[in-house]
């Protein structure tokens, strides 16, 4: 199964996330989560990210699909992603979807036995889902 | 194709998680299963058509499949569903 990992500048945030994302799409797919720095301020934290990275890639089969809240998380990404070599590099994809949205979609899709490139065109597809009723 | 008539009982509507569950179930099986309401239709399969519905509580809608499983597909989203949505009265 495919697994998640979500990165937020808060850690609060992606511990709710990870708290919806369980709820709506249940206990199988792996969610690791890196918000904040190690010393728990606002910011993101390449090891933080690498940790979950690699417990969560250990966790799930099927590979890992990456969201991020702002851009800025992509830096401290990339510093994470030099930890690893393939064959573990190509098991991680990082997606533009947005963080909540994506998270759920994805997530869902995942505990369905989907490839991680169906679960990335899943989250992808948050971007222009609509919230607001259709009157 | 075989259809059922359904009315959402959960006070939030097709909600996240119920939404979430209909498509797990769903994706069981080899049919195509969409859920009508009044002129739209969205794919079971995909949380995201289901969630764009936005359907509200006491409305009704239409679970229809159509494929080699349908008649199986249908009786068991009734089913696992019941809770949030029933049969209209």
């Amino acid at each position: 199964m495919v697994g998640l990992v979500l990165i937020s500048h808060s850690g609060t945030l992606v511990e709710g996330l990870r708290d919806m994302v369980a709820q709506v799409a249940g206990d199988d797919v792996a969610v690791g989560i890196a918000g904040g720095t190690e010393d728990g301020r606002l910011g993101t934290s390449a090891p933080l990210i690498a940790a979950a990275l690699r417990s969560t890639l250990a966790a799930s089969d099927g590979g890992v699909l990456v969201l991020l809240d702002l851009g800025s998380a992509a830096l401290s990404l990339e510093l994470a992603l030099e930890d690893f070599e393939p064959p573990d590099r190509e098991r991680i994809q990082v997606t533009e979807a947005p963080l909540v949205e994506g998270a759920i979609l994805a997530a869902v899709q995942a505990s369905v036995g989907a490839s991680l490139a169906e679960v990335a065109a899943s989250a992808e597809g948050a971007g222009s889902m609509a919230k607001l009723p259709r009157s | 194709m075989p259809e059922l008539h359904l009315v959402v009982k959960d006070p939030s509507g097709l909600h996240a998680r119920p939404a979430a569950r209909f498509v797990q179930a769903a994706t069981r099986f080899e049919s195509r299963i969409v859920i009508r309401q009044g002129d739209r239709e969205a794919d079971a399969k995909s949380l995201i058509a289901l969630l764009g519905l936005t359907i509200r509580p006491s409305s009704e809608i239409v679970l229809a499949a159509d494929g080699p499983d349908s008649e199986a597909a249908i009786t068991a989203l009734a089913a696992e569903l019941a809770p949030y949505l029933g049969t209209p009265t």
